[in-house]
């Protein structure tokens, strides 16, 4: 399948929902899929077999959603599925986007703070409602955070274990979805 | 060349004090008798460090409650000048959310122009234990916290950064580069560096400039590039910053650099806990951008030392010789990706603290 992840956050940026991306992409690729991330970054990190493409955020905001909605416009048309993380700098590209391709939309919270402060402000609470609607599907449920091998601390086996299933259940979730919408 | 500047240090400490002494009596403060911080090598850091101007920094009592106050005060432009920007850094610095930990600023008590002079007066920060008297494991957590916190400030992340970027100043790439350049420069240049160190820093600045993306990558984070314990105090799971001048937005990992850097002298285990956190949890890149800032930060340390050697003479000279010998070494294990043998770091301690004046012995107690 020919998964696009569009994300308005990917590391170097440190929030969860940017490492979220990342790993998702990884165990994407790991099973056979194509991936193609269209994130907001300058120099992203790098996954072998993942082509990212970084729009810079260092432009004037209607300047870089312009850009961001063009790469978005030429990977979406040989997606078979957009994934699409919340945020209104996505959302609004993405919901334009939604009128002229055919290309299934699927939105995950995985920013779960973002999403709150968009709840509070009138126009990005607007953009995250349309998007909502053109979506098939509205995904709420994230895997577990990496644990942590600390120096001083036994390796987090039991916690490894719990992450990776919760990852195999994630991604058994997302492809069963991504399949049926 | 060094009892000269040392004279002239101490001349300059003597004129100020006379005179600083009444006019801080007159606002109410009384000076300790004991002044660590203007004594051992401070005359030499003065010397050697172009962009900051002069300026005392001095214990003393307030009389109406002895309450202990640091003050710093100067009469000279540019020590002006690091002051109203150390405030600004300050007032800058509480506008930002970090995500963990709160750095906190010794509270203001004065902040003046008087008789000619800039004074800035804070409260003295008591700790129960000095950093590095700490349990390992809360140095490592305390210090981890410390940088995902300034981690947690990425100027490309969050609008309202991108407008306090002009208060701490920025560095990229290129900058990073252009700077190693001058430290390889000025070293090389001078007639007691070797041909083996030369071809260290040239190995360094080879190594950055292949890597220069990696460097890149990493920028516009909010970073204090002196980020050591002599700089900050602990209270509770709180850090007191007493250097607000050092933070500025560039590569994460330089503080990081510098932080490590320190600790292969002073506490290698916090060295090589802190690298293991890096290697299991963090992205390969990431790894190698410490590397890069370790380089970096080498240069600039065995630059800064070897500044000095012009400065100094007698055992001043020939500690600082060992100085820059030794953080050759350490850059030189670096490089071969690898720490600094023990070994080493034991023979440079015992020459160095055979060396040290007994006013600069007296100044490093508790000092990290």
């Amino acid at each position: 399948m020919k998964i696009l992840i569009a994300t308005p956050l990917y590391p170097p940026d440190v929030a969860p929902s940017a490492q979220y991306v990342k790993e998702l992409a990884k165990r994407l690729t790991a099973e056979k899929h194509s991936v193609i991330i269209v994130a907001y970054a300058r120099i992203p990190e790098k996954i072998p077999g993942v082509r990212i493409i970084a729009v810079d955020k260092n432009k004037p905001l209607p300047l870089r959603v312009l850009v961001y909605l063009f790469a978005l416009w030429r990977a979406a048309r040989a997606a078979d599925i957009m994934y699409v993380q919340n945020g209104p700098s996505v959302e609004l590209p993405v919901t334009l986007l939604s009128f002229v391709i055919r290309t299934p939309i699927v939105v995950a919270i995985s920013d779960k703070n973002a999403y709150k402060r968009t709840r509070e402000k009138m126009m990005p609470k607007f953009i995250n409602d349309l998007v909502i609607s053109r979506a098939r599907k509205t995904i709420v449920n994230m895997p577990m955070e990496q644990p942590e091998i600390l120096p001083f601390a036994a390796q987090p086996t039991r916690e490894w274990e719990a992450y990776n299933l919760s990852w195999e259940d994630h991604i058994r979730d997302l492809i069963k979805t991504f399949n049926h919408v | 060349m060094s009892e000269n500047a040392q004279l002239l240090w101490e001349k300059y400490c003597e004129q100020e004090m006379t005179a600083v002494a009444p006019l801080l009596a007159s606002l109410g403060f009384a000076l300790e008798l004991n002044q660590p911080q203007i004594g051992g090598e401070r005359f030499l850091m003065q010397a050697v460090t172009t962009k900051n101007g002069r300026k005392l920094i001095l214990f003393a009592r307030r009389a109406s409650d002895n309450k202990r106050v640091v003050i710093k005060i100067t009469r000279d432009k540019n020590g002006r000048g690091e002051l109203l920007h150390e405030r600004k850094c300050r007032a800058a610095l509480q506008n930002i959310t970090f995500a963990y930990i709160i750095f906190l600023s010794p509270k203001e008590i004065l902040f003046a122009n008087k008789g000619g002079y800039t004074i800035s007066i804070q409260e003295y920060v008591e700790q129960e234990c000095p950093f590095l008297e700490r349990a390992l494991e809360e140095q490592f957590s305390t210090i981890l916290k410390a940088f995902e916190a300034q981690e947690g400030a990425h100027a490309t992340t969050f609008g309202h950064l991108r407008s306090i970027i002009k208060t701490f100043g920025k560095i990229n790439a290129p900058q990073y580069l252009e700077s190693y350049q001058d430290f390889q420069k000025n070293i090389s240049q001078h007639s007691f560096t070797d041909e083996h160190t030369r071809a260290l820093l040239q190995k360094g600045y080879e190594i950055l400039t292949s890597q220069k993306e990696t460097v890149e990558q990493y920028c516009d984070f909010l970073t204090h590039t002196d980020f050591v314990p002599h700089n900050f105090r602990i209270i509770d799971e709180n850090i007191y910053l007493l250097d607000h001048s050092s933070i500025r937005f560039g590569n994460k990992y330089e503080g990081w650099a510098r932080f490590l850097n320190f600790m292969t002298l002073y506490n290698p285990k916090l060295e090589e806990a802190l690298l293991f956190y890096v290697r299991n949890n963090r992205a390969d890149e990431e790894l190698v951008s410490l590397k890069l800032m370790r380089i970096y930060k080498l240069g600039e340390l065995i630059w800064y030392h070897t500044k000095k050697l012009d400065k100094a003479s007698g055992n001043f000279r020939t500690l600082t010789e060992k100085r820059v010998i030794f953080w050759s070494n350490v850059l030189e294990a670096i490089l071969n990706d690898t720490l600094v043998s023990q070994e080493i770091t034991d023979k440079y301690k015992s020459e160095r603290d055979a060396l040290r004046s007994p006013d600069e012995t007296e100044r490093q107690k508790g000092l990290h």
